[in-house]
């Protein structure tokens, strides 16, 4: 066991020595190191089982650590009580499940639970933050539907909703394009990055993701995070980490890399190892 | 004190939907607000209108016919009349009958909730059959008169439902452990029960065997008002309970996301609800179905996503009140168990009411 690094945490949200596990002897995640920066879009990538999502479990107090600690505004996670953490940070699952028979605006709604108290059940503050989060993501005019007769899209669109409506600076997404098609998975990243873009009313928030996809995270991602077998392989601005080397070390994938023609973003290109039919020679 | 109601939609933003579907608010001064769900206040009200009349004719009728507006004047003492039968045979025991079904609906909501599962019920997870088996072994062994029953049999549903918490928790509550759990405790408790049964002498066994069936028989003032002041105690975390619903009935994670103290949370509710059945159990003996089929009956009533917990009180309460009625009335002077009617009511009702809604697989 190593002792926590005692650099200074540069943002909100931050790892020292962080040890995850389930099991005493076989630790997913080895003593992590990480900070996220505020105000922008941090994407954890890397191979199935390298660790990311029990990192951004533990980022958001799901999961306990085995030693190390996060750090949430200077106070370590887990001497607050799970109330105060709600209050500053949002954390979408990967695979969130709604009571049957819920309607879009009660789900949205109950987002709010960590400023209410029994007797302050509906304050027009949640009632303008549940507003403000349907509006946002678009499900406004769903808000009287069940949520059970939503569409894939529609309903991770509802969830993320319900997320906003707790209206934490840090939100932490697990996942959030599994089991959408191609279009609503822009959608929904096309929303994080919104989220991270400061507004009138709102500064940007912190987001924190797990992607499967490289070539979204790093489209999308102002701070990329690629992780193998728990420890961080690379980091930084997605055009610095995102390289043939780095696909190859990571992933094991040889793989050429060129410039996104849209945005300029790089784009991991896998080399074909047997004649593609159709494809070149 | 003014207070305003607000309409289904939001009056200040004029958009649809800006609060949950079908709730209302009700602001206080002070800034104390309250959701209150339209069509749960109207069931609410329906119910307390059907439990009334319950209770006048659980009044009136009998072996000897008391008219309703006589037995109404007798129980707000207008008349001194009636004071035998109304004020020492039937007011006790409609009380007892009331109280209980509400407490036992209520224990059968929240174990519902825990169990994440609308088949579980506190008679399913092993309390009765603690309450049951305690009381059996208590008779056996002369340990207890009959006003000291209930005070055993309480005593046996709290052990019993301690030993499935025992054996369920492995770092929480978790729902399908829980169950399992109490299952297997009610059939060994149910086995302990007639060993019991059995071997002892033919009194005790019948004695035990009327206890057995859910009976509000011979229930009077003696059960009636130790039972209305321990619910009396029990209601503020009742409240606390309807409350904690709105985020346990989410997956854990989302819970949690939510700010929920889930562990604490879950086992809070289950004790709450096994509490409620323990004492509920004890008064009256085992009154099968009214725990598990009043939350159903209540949230096919309201449409809400979690069981409403004071439609499903007045639910349970209805209904024991109903079948003790009926139980002492359809073929008098034969009485039968309460039991068996609040299934034989309970039951139909709930099947016609899936069969009406055609929700599919609602729990």
């Amino acid at each position: 066991m190593s002792t926590p690094s005692e650099q200074e945490p540069a943002g909100r949200l931050a790892a020292r020595g962080l040890t995850l596990g389930y099991e005493a002897d076989r630790p997913v995640v080895d003593d992590l190191d990480l900070d996220i920066p505020d105000g922008r879009v941090t994407v954890i990538v890397g191979p199935n089982a390298c660790g990311k999502s029990t990192t951004l479990r533990a980022l958001g107090r799901l999961l306990k650590p085995r030693s190390g600690t996060v750090l949430l505004d200077g106070a370590e996670l887990h001497t607050l009580s799970t109330r105060r953490i709600a209050q500053s940070l949002g954390l979408l699952p990967q695979t969130p499940v709604a009571p049957e028979a819920i309607t879009v605006a009660d789900l949205v709604s109950r987002g709010r639970q960590p400023h209410q108290r029994w007797w302050q059940q509906w304050s027009p503050a949640d009632e303008a933050a549940v507003v403000e989060a349907m509006e946002r993501t678009d499900v406004a005019a769903l808000a009287d539907r069940p949520v059970d007769a939503l569409s894939g899209g529609q309903r991770q669109r509802v969830w993320i909703a319900m997320a906003l409506a707790q209206r934490t600076d840090l939100l932490l997404l697990d996942e959030p394009t599994t089991y959408l098609d191609i279009a609503h998975q822009v959608e929904v990243l096309d929303l994080v990055r919104q989220l991270a873009t400061p507004t009138e009313e709102a500064p940007a928030r912190t987001v924190v993701t797990v992607l499967h996809d490289l070539n979204q995270a790093a489209r999308y991602a102002d701070h990329l995070v690629a992780m193998k077998d728990g420890r961080i392989a690379a980091r930084g601005h997605p055009e610095e980490v995102v390289t043939a080397e780095l696909v190859d070390e990571v992933f094991g994938l040889a793989a050429v890399v060129i410039p996104d023609p849209v945005t300029g973003s790089p784009l991991v290109v896998p080399r074909a190892p047997v004649p593609v039919p159709g494809g070149p020679r | 004190m003014t207070a305003t109601l607000g309409g289904p939609r939001a009056a200040t933003t004029g958009r649809a939907g800006a609060r949950p579907t079908g709730y209302r608010v009700l602001r206080l001064p002070g800034g104390a607000s309250f959701l209150l769900h339209g069509r749960a206040l109207l069931a609410a009200t329906v119910l307390a209108l059907v439990l009334a009349a319950g209770c006048v004719a659980s009044l009136s009728f009998g072996e000897s016919t008391v008219p309703p507006q006589e037995a109404v004047r007798s129980v707000l003492g207008l008349t001194d009349e009636h004071d035998f039968v109304i004020g020492v045979l039937r007011l006790p025991r409609l009380t007892v009958a009331l109280l209980v079904g509400a407490a036992l609906a209520v224990a059968g909501a929240l174990i519902q909730t825990v169990a994440r599962n609308p088949l579980a019920s506190p008679d399913i997870i092993g309390v009765s059959q603690g309450a049951a088996a305690v009381a059996v072994i208590a008779m056996t062994y002369g340990l207890a008169s009959t006003a000291a029953l209930p005070y055993w049999a309480i005593a046996g549903g709290l052990a019993a439902a301690g030993l499935v918490y025992l054996f369920a928790w492995r770092g929480g509550l978790h729902a399908a452990r829980f169950v399992l759990v109490g299952i297997g405790f009610a059939v060994a408790l149910r086995s302990v029960t007639q060993l019991f049964l059995t071997k002892g002498d033919h009194t005790v066994a019948q004695q035990a065997t009327v206890w057995m069936t859910g009976s509000f028989h011979g229930r009077g003032y003696a059960e009636a008002e130790p039972l209305a002041w321990a619910l009396l105690a029990v209601l503020p975390a009742v409240c606390w309970a309807a409350r904690a619903q709105r985020t346990v009935t989410l997956d854990d994670d989302t819970a949690t996301a939510l700010g929920t103290r889930l562990n604490a949370t879950r086992l809070g509710l289950a004790s709450v609800g096994v509490l409620l059945a323990a004492l509920a159990t004890g008064t009256a003996g085992p009154v099968d179905f009214v725990a598990l089929l009043s939350p159903q009956i209540a949230r096919r009533l309201t449409g809400t996503a979690q069981i409403p917990l004071a439609t499903t009180a007045l639910v349970g309460a209805s209904l024991t009140v109903l079948a003790d009625l009926l139980a002492r009335t359809l073929f008098s002077p034969t009485e039968l168990p309460a039991g068996v009617v609040t299934a034989a009511i309970g039951a139909p009702y709930l099947l016609w009411l899936i069969l009406k809604n055609r929700t599919g697989g609602r729990t």
